[in-house]
């Protein structure tokens, strides 16, 4: 049966924009991830866990560089296609997990996520069925209140029904039945239909990453990859939320995150040169509960803090320095010795969703800011 | 005397040990899956019996969650004829408090956090309170024989819409569903909106407890007025103006509610010395200085009485009950109706349902929002629901959890806003028909077809018509007809 879809899904060359949320659980440290250059008090605090300044990768004549782990991000940045954000986080000061990270996803004291509202309230045309996906095991709360929204730990499992009996069959009657429907639930159908079609190509032909891109083994480059097949086949992906796990880092704090740094880099510079072209209706916005302590403990760790680093990729992103890195003698800091928060990440947000087609939807989407 | 379980009492409620036993013990005549709320009860199924959908049918699928197999043929003989069927019907559900509803209140009972009174509600977790709410609300509408009041209970909840994340709401919406929503769903407007001007959760949501002018440097907070006006009374454009808001915040500044960090939480106080006491004018009406906390209801007697009111909750019910975009003749039937009969909701309701675009309109054109479709599913599908959260689990991927919209006007009520669930709908029909949701629904399809006496006698069921010859080859080549028939068009609309 021929189906003709809205236009939403059918590949006809619109742009569909899609922004690709980065979390990294835990509250990684800003100072490690961006460290500052040219700042004696950096060392005096840090001395085992400070980078030294001749292997910070530089952004220009910025007073902060990237950590070496992140070699592949710095080459992002040299062609114009990231940007570094220092200072950044919430108002939450009650320096938990749980509540920094459910205030950022919820971007206020809200039910939802702003991910959800933006999907709810932006311009233009309703979310289709494939236009929230979270990569993983459970709805992240960033998600959470869009108008329809998907969870997958992989393109591999995802079907419309398992069990026993023949989904296929089913989804072609139903195919048959709302094919014949006149109303708006009619094209809302097919383009369902065409969605899980592409999904279901997708994995039959599982073909390789493109541009001589590689993707690590790990769970989150996987979620990367899905992300990027999902993108390319077209099927109306507006908002993906994944994560990256483990940045705790109280105790033997560079053994910890190194590797995590390293994953995070070699998944996003593989995402990059996987979408190539495609990169410039995506952006992937990379945030943090919060920063960490200035002044390391005695375990080589650091303990919870404020400020904290979002790293913007592609999208209508010129490579940027955002935020100030602020000095860090006493004085400066805040509560028991944390970087203070000079950006709310909401701030950095918004443009972004803005470029994505938010329209005059902000103050549904951050009410409280 | 119990001889044997019936087919209704699954294994693992038998299991439940010393509470059943004790329950057997007690029960004397009835069942035990009537003590525990468990299962519906079954009546004969008499499948409907006409190519359109039939006025019974049509008022089953618009004034309650949805028919469940034996409730068709139950209404119809309410009456000699299917008019005077449906005109029983509407006045069995508009007098709620007549119809005994024991199973579902039972079933609810034991959801006890919901039940604490006001400042015990902040001994629970939220999260734990806005579980019990959830499958409370998931329970009331599946199973309740007061349809009626449960869609009403869900038409204020979104009108009267508490983020339950908001600040102290996580403890306090469970008072506001029982005191304010529940208490005067089908009671009185003006009640209703006195109590819930005066529900702790909503003085915290909408900021009322912020609202203070103790000295000239203070500004009173707009934020509650404000909704007050554009979303709980007159509606946008209802002709009240930015000064209306101002002297509207400055009647009510003074209130506000104890924080959990206090004595007597959660109580709502009037401070004097935080209100506004000069002279306001409120849409033309002076309010006289020294009124202190009668400002409150000087202002809701004002706004409540307003014809743009009775126009905008006209509007609003027209919108639940009969189309997207309902007639302005029918509007303002409904709008008269509540003017003339002083706000009383009952009285709203059956002119609603006398209109002749409820009872001659087009049939099966509102579309099922997610919640009413998964509980439409439950209903006409006999599902054995014994843990409510895999349902919530659905909700939240369609974006409608209860209690969970972000922004005062609650949850949309056309169409459009929701037609990019359809994936999880289907995925949800599948899975319910299959036994997949979670271990502890069920339903049993062979049976369902047995007892409608075929397929097209469940698909009648279901869709409140004989199926159409597309329909019929559709379901016969599927060869499972509960999934494809609760995926099917036919049965998202209502």
């Amino acid at each position: 049966m021929e189906m003709k879809g809205t236009g939403i899904i059918s590949g006809n060359g619109d742009e569909q924009r899609t922004l690709v949320v980065v979390f990294l659980r835990g509250g990684a440290d800003g100072l490690t991830l961006v460290p500052p250059i040219g700042n004696s008090d950096y060392y005096k605090v840090r001395p085992t866990l400070a980078v030294p300044e001749g292997d910070i990768l530089k952004l220009g004549d910025a007073n902060c560089g990237l950590n070496p782990a992140f070699s592949g991000l710095h080459d992002i940045y040299r062609d114009g296609g990231l940007t570094v954000a220092s200072g950044i986080g919430s108002n939450d000061d009650t320096r938990s997990h749980f509540y920094a990270q459910d205030l950022m996803e919820h971007g206020g004291q809200l039910a939802g996520g702003w991910l959800g509202r933006f999907l709810r309230y932006r311009e233009g045309r309703p979310p289709s069925a494939l236009s929230a996906v979270a990569l993983g095991k459970a709805m992240p709360e960033v998600l959470r209140g869009a108008p329809a929204a998907t969870v997958m730990e992989s393109l591999d499992t995802f079907t419309l029904g398992s069990g026993s009996g023949s989904t296929e069959t089913l989804q072609t009657e139903l195919g048959v039945l709302y094919g014949a429907e006149e109303n708006i639930l009619g094209p809302a159908a097919r383009d369902t239909l065409q969605a899980l079609d592409r999904v279901e190509k997708l994995r039959r032909e599982d073909l390789p990453p493109e541009n001589g891109a590689e993707y690590g083994d790990d769970s989150f480059s996987r979620g990367l990859r899905q992300t990027a097949r999902l993108i390319r086949a077209q099927v109306g992906l507006e908002a993906v939320s994944l994560d990256l796990d483990g940045w705790d880092s109280h105790f033997a704090q560079e053994t910890l995150i190194t590797p995590l740094m390293t994953r995070l880099s070699e998944g996003l510079s593989a995402f990059h040169r996987d979408l190539g072209k495609l990169m410039k209706s995506v952006t992937v916005v990379v945030m943090t509960e919060f920063g960490r302590r200035v002044a390391e403990n005695s375990s080589f760790g650091t303990d919870h803090g404020r400020g904290g680093t979002m790293l913007v990729m592609g999208g209508a992103e010129r490579g940027n320095v955002l935020g100030k890195m602020p000095k860090l003698e006493t004085g400066i800091l805040v509560g028991p010795g944390d970087v203070p928060v000079e950006t709310d990440y909401r701030e950095i947000l918004k443009p972004i969703l803005t470029q994505h087609g938010a329209g005059k939807s902000m103050g549904e989407i951050f009410p409280e800011s | 005397m119990i001889s044997k379980p019936s087919d209704d009492l699954s294994r693992r409620v038998f299991l439940r040990g010393a509470a059943g036993v004790a329950l057997f013990a007690t029960s004397g005549c009835e069942k035990i899956e009537d003590w525990l709320g468990m299962g519906p009860k079954e009546g004969p199924v008499v499948p409907p019996s006409g190519d359109g959908i039939d006025l019974v049918s049509h008022v089953l699928n618009r004034v309650t969650f949805g028919p469940d197999p034996s409730e068709y043929a139950r209404v119809k003989a309410l009456g000699d004829d299917e008019k005077s069927a449906v005109a029983a019907f509407l006045e069995e559900q508009l007098e709620p408090e007549e119809i005994e509803d024991k199973r579902a209140q039972r079933a609810v009972r034991r959801l006890e956090a919901i039940h604490a009174p006001l400042g015990e509600l902040y001994e629970y977790k939220e999260a734990h309170l806005l579980e019990q709410l959830t499958r409370a609300t998931l329970i009331r509408a599946t199973r309740s024989k007061r349809q009626l009041f449960e869609v009403m209970a869900h038409f204020w909840s979104d009108h009267f819409n508490i983020d339950i994340s908001k600040k102290e709401c996580r403890w306090l919406k469970a008072a506001d569903d029982r005191e304010v929503i529940r208490k005067h769903a089908m009671g009185n407007f003006a009640d209703l909106v006195k109590a819930s001007s005066l529900s702790p959760a909503m003085l915290w949501y909408l900021d009322g407890r912020e609202n203070r002018k103790s000295d000239e440097s203070e500004k009173p907070n707009e934020n509650y007025a404000r909704e007050l006006l554009e979303l709980h009374t007159l509606g946008v454009g209802g002709g009240y103006t930015q000064e209306d808001v101002m002297e509207v915040a400055r009647c009510l500044s003074g209130w506000t509610v104890r924080g959990k960090n206090r004595f007597f939480k959660g109580k709502v106080e009037f401070h004097a010395d935080a209100h506004d006491d000069g002279a306001k004018i409120v849409l033309g009406n002076e309010i006289a200085a020294g009124g202190g906390e009668k400002d409150l209801d000087e202002v809701l007697e004002i706004v409540c009485s307003h014809p743009s009111t009775a126009r905008y909750l006209g509007e609003k019910l027209c919108v639940r009950f009969i189309s997207d975009e309902p007639s302005k003749e029918s509007i303002s039937e409904v709008a008269n109706a509540f003017l003339s009969n002083n706000g009383d909701i009952k009285s709203t309701l059956r002119a609603v349902f006398a209109t002749p675009e409820f009872l001659e309109g087009p049939r099966a054109q509102k579309l099922k929002r997610p919640f009413e479709f998964i509980v439409s599913a439950l209903r006409g599908s006999r599902a054995k629901v014994e843990s409510e959260m895999e349902l919530v689990d659905y909700l939240i991927r369609m974006g409608h959890a209860p209690f969970q919209y972000p922004t005062p006007d609650g949850y949309p009520d056309v169409a459009s806003p929701w037609t990019g669930t359809l994936l999880w709908r289907w995925h949800f029909a599948i899975a319910l028909s299959r036994n997949d949701v979670g271990e502890d629904i069920e339903v049993e399809e062979e049976r369902l077809i047995e007892k409608a006496g075929g397929v097209d006698g469940l698909a009648a069921c279901l869709l409140g018509r004989v199926p159409s010859e597309e329909e019929k080859s559709a379901i016969e080549r599927s060869g499972e007809p509960l999934a494809l028939l609760m995926a099917s068009p036919g049965f998202q609309w209502r």
